[in-house]
């Protein structure tokens, strides 16, 4: 290159975007809110107080209550805690073993790639809803079971980029140069793939969170997820549904978190394009 | 109307920790100009100021007139207009310009049919003309993965040129391109200014600018620091950094001290053969490196003269035909690859890096300064990441890396062909000197015959399926 090299200076933090910024904001608020709230007020999410439904929001009741007197802070709180939990739980394990397999199946090739690559296509030809929908079907209401097969859909989109990513690198001569120079497997992984991959895993991760959370508020609405009384976010618009018309603000509530959690999450993952 | 077809006066570009000092030319019908320099002496940017394609964040500043129009440098996009019909820009790396997925012709065919504004059929007709004209007939079909470097640089001009610009403006259009390639492609863009049209080329190799001729501009840091014909700039430079580039050019190196007596082989080959994609690279090939001499192998582009440094470091299993390495030492063969930035990880310190080898094979630290201070490594510099540092000192770190293994063979492919002559003169000087004084036997790969004759103990040349060895020329004081 003739051109003069532009030093730029880099961070041990990823340097975030505007973007990335504000959803960092908002996903930093709503987890604030959620693990503050049962913290600070002592609220039950499953108390019924059938004296006191569908109230409007007051000092006592910042949300209001529900269809059952229960209290929508504490129900809110209760949800995003979960959501947040298993979308977590289930990135994790889908992250580790996709990028796992993933950097076996590159770096080996052969057999074993072909071997990797057609379970993952198998996994891929079940549509993803379905799966989950049989896991469900045979542990119903069961959180595990809902958690294994979001995981199972999950995993593959970071089985394939990783894999793709790693059948390039394995090849390159950095990579070359160090294996001649005597490193092992996991070095040559900590040094020259891991800093590659980790941009696009971490876009993935939070791309996947946002989906896992949207599967499960998903299946809560069309009543197969988790049972009531648990506060879920899909499970409260299923059941506040019936009530829209007297208590409009009460089924705007977990729409409006789930918006906020899924966007904050959306905008974390999605970069500025160059 | 002005008589100039080019003319830029006061031309300076600034931002972002660059600056190049004003710069002015004037090129007429048939007026070359070539932009010697090494890299990073900006003299991309000043093409680039030019075409009106600056990245971001940098400004020029100054006049230019184009083909009789006069335009502001600083408004960049009042020149897209003339890309491709009276400015064309011939980019470096053609292979990076072209599109992978799209035929050959195809290529050029759409810069008839959309630049020149012709018919389908005739855009495609003239394609198929072009192509021809450059000797790549048969190539036409080819998709850009399948042209060897030089004929994907004769694709890029055709598809650039088909336009009918005038001005030229040609990017380091040699890089990587071996003797003949190079020759060819200056030929080419001969042809602009024979046709009365000018050029501008930016090259850092002083074969390139004696060839092409006309007014030589030499840049250092941003500035202009000699200029005047190529005859007596190339020849009798007055300016004290002129004089060192000269000095740089392989034929007048001065030769390394001998080898001394020839030890036992470090390695050595018996009826090599190879072949890949079903042609074959070489036959029955025998060869044999002792400690501390410079094996030189030359050949055209895909003659398999990497395949056959792999081969003897074991990485290419070879048809047929043994190999011997006289240490049963592991680490023992190494090497150093062409482009520098490409053989690091980009993303650590190259302190981290050396101390990962330091605890892999339990290393003396204290071998590291003197030999850091040997190679002109300054301590400064592993704090840096391998892209922060220039491509010569990153790869005398390269150098540095392997030789702290002791290594008894090193298989050099390329190591100085991305960089400029003065550096490529120093970072080759300290290879060989290391290796004589280690005992390293090196096999060295290069695209320049000069070079090879000038530093190698022994020469190779590979082509056309069959290996010749050509025996030392022994300067009779060195004998």
């Amino acid at each position: 290159m003739t051109t003069l090299t532009l030093h730029a200076t880099r961070r041990w933090l990823p340097a975030l975007s505007p973007r990335q910024g504000l959803g960092a904001v908002l996903l930093a608020l709503l987890l604030a809110f959620a693990w503050l709230v049962p913290w600070l007020f002592d609220a039950d999410p499953a108390r019924q107080q059938m004296t006191r439904i569908l109230q409007l929001p007051s000092l006592a009741e910042p949300l209001g209550t529900d269809h059952l007197g229960r209290s929508l802070l504490a129900r809110l709180a209760a949800a995003v805690q979960l959501s947040f939990g298993m979308a977590l739980l289930s990135v994790a394990s889908a992250a580790i073993p996709g990028v796992i397999l993933g950097v076996m199946a590159g770096w080996r090739g052969g057999w074993l790639d072909r071997v990797l690559g057609s379970l993952a296509d198998a996994c891929l030809a079940l549509p993803g809803l379905l799966l989950v929908l049989l896991l469900v079907a045979i542990a119903p209401g069961n959180f595990w079971a809902l958690y294994v097969g979001i995981s199972l859909v999950l995993w593959i989109e970071y089985f394939r980029v990783v894999r793709a990513r790693t059948r390039i690198l394995v090849a390159s001569p950095q990579l070359e140069a160090s294996r001649l120079l005597g490193f092992g497997p996991l070095a040559l992984f900590r040094r020259h793939l891991w800093p590659e991959l980790a941009p696009q895993v971490l876009t993935l991760a939070a791309f996947g969170a946002a989906s896992a959370i949207l599967a499960m508020a998903a299946l809560g609405f069309v009543s197969v997820g988790l049972r009531p009384p648990t506060a879920e976010l899909g499970l409260m618009m299923i059941e506040l549904l019936p009530y829209y018309h007297e208590a409009p603000w009460a089924m705007a509530q977990p729409i409006l978190v789930l918006f906020v959690l899924v966007l904050s999450l959306n905008l974390l993952a999605g970069r500025d394009p160059r | 109307m002005s008589v100039y077809l080019l003319q830029a006066e006061d031309l300076s570009i600034q931002g972002e920790g660059v600056t190049i000092a004003p710069f002015s030319c004037a090129l007429e019908a048939g007026g070359r100009l070539t932009l010697l320099g090494e890299t990073g002496s900006g003299k991309s940017l000043i093409a680039q100021a030019i075409m009106g394609s600056l990245p971001r964040g940098l400004v020029a500043r100054g006049r230019l007139l184009i083909d009789g129009e006069r335009f502001a440098a600083a408004d960049g996009r009042s020149r897209r207009a003339l890309w491709g019909r009276r400015l064309a820009l011939l980019p470096q790396e053609p292979w990076h310009a072209l599109d992978p997925t799209m035929r050959a012709v195809a290529q050029v065919a759409e810069s008839h049919r959309h630049v020149a504004g012709r018919d389908r059929r005739a855009a495609h007709r003239a394609a198929w003309a072009d192509l021809t004209e450059l000797g790549l007939a048969t190539a036409g079909s080819k998709l850009p993965g399948e042209l060897s470097g030089g004929m994907a640089q004769r694709v890029a001009f055709a598809a650039a040129s088909a336009g009918g610009a005038p001005i030229v403006i040609a990017d380091e259009p040699t890089k990587g391109l071996d003797a003949p390639r190079r020759d060819a492609v200056v030929e080419l863009l001969a042809r602009t200014p024979e046709r009365g049209g000018a050029l501008v080329t930016i090259t850092h190799d002083i074969d390139v600018a004696r060839r092409l001729g006309g007014e030589v501009v030499i840049l250092r840091q941003g500035r202009v620091v000699e200029r005047g014909p190529a005859r007596q700039v190339l020849t009798h430079p007055q300016s004290e950094y002129g004089q060192r580039l000269l000095e740089a050019e392989p034929g007048r190196w001065p030769r390394p001290a001998p080898l001394g007596e020839r030890q036992a082989a470090v390695v050595s080959a018996r009826g090599l053969a190879k072949a890949r994609g079903g042609r074959e690279l070489f036959r029955d090939l025998s060869l044999a490196v002792s400690p501390g001499e410079i094996v030189g192998v030359v050949g055209p582009s895909g003659c398999g003269k990497s395949t056959l440094g792999d081969m003897l470091l074991g990485m290419t299993p070879a048809d047929n035909g043994d190999i011997h390495r006289a240490v049963d030492h592991r680490f023992g063969f190494q090497k150093l690859y062409q482009d520098p930035p490409a053989a690091f990880s980009p993303h650590w310190r190259l302190s981290r890096l050396l101390d990962d080898l330091v605890r892999r094979h339990r290393l003396d630290r204290a071998a590291i300064g003197p030999l850091m201070a040997r190679l002109g490594l300054d301590d400064h510099l592993l704090a840096r990441r391998p892209g922060e540092i220039s491509g010569g000192e990153l790869q005398r770190f390269a150098i540095l890396r392997v030789l702290l293994l002791e290594p008894c063979f090193l298989f050099a492919d390329e190591p100085t062909s991305r960089l400029d002559p003065i550096t490529q003169r120093q970072t080759l000087e300290l290879l060989v000197e290391l290796a004589r004084e280690r005992r390293c036997g090196v096999m060295l790969v290069s695209h320049d015959p000069a070079l090879i004759e000038r530093i190698c103990d022994r020469r190779i040349a590979l082509g056309d399926g069959r290996l010749r060895e050509v025996e030392p020329e022994l300067d009779p004081a060195l004998a």
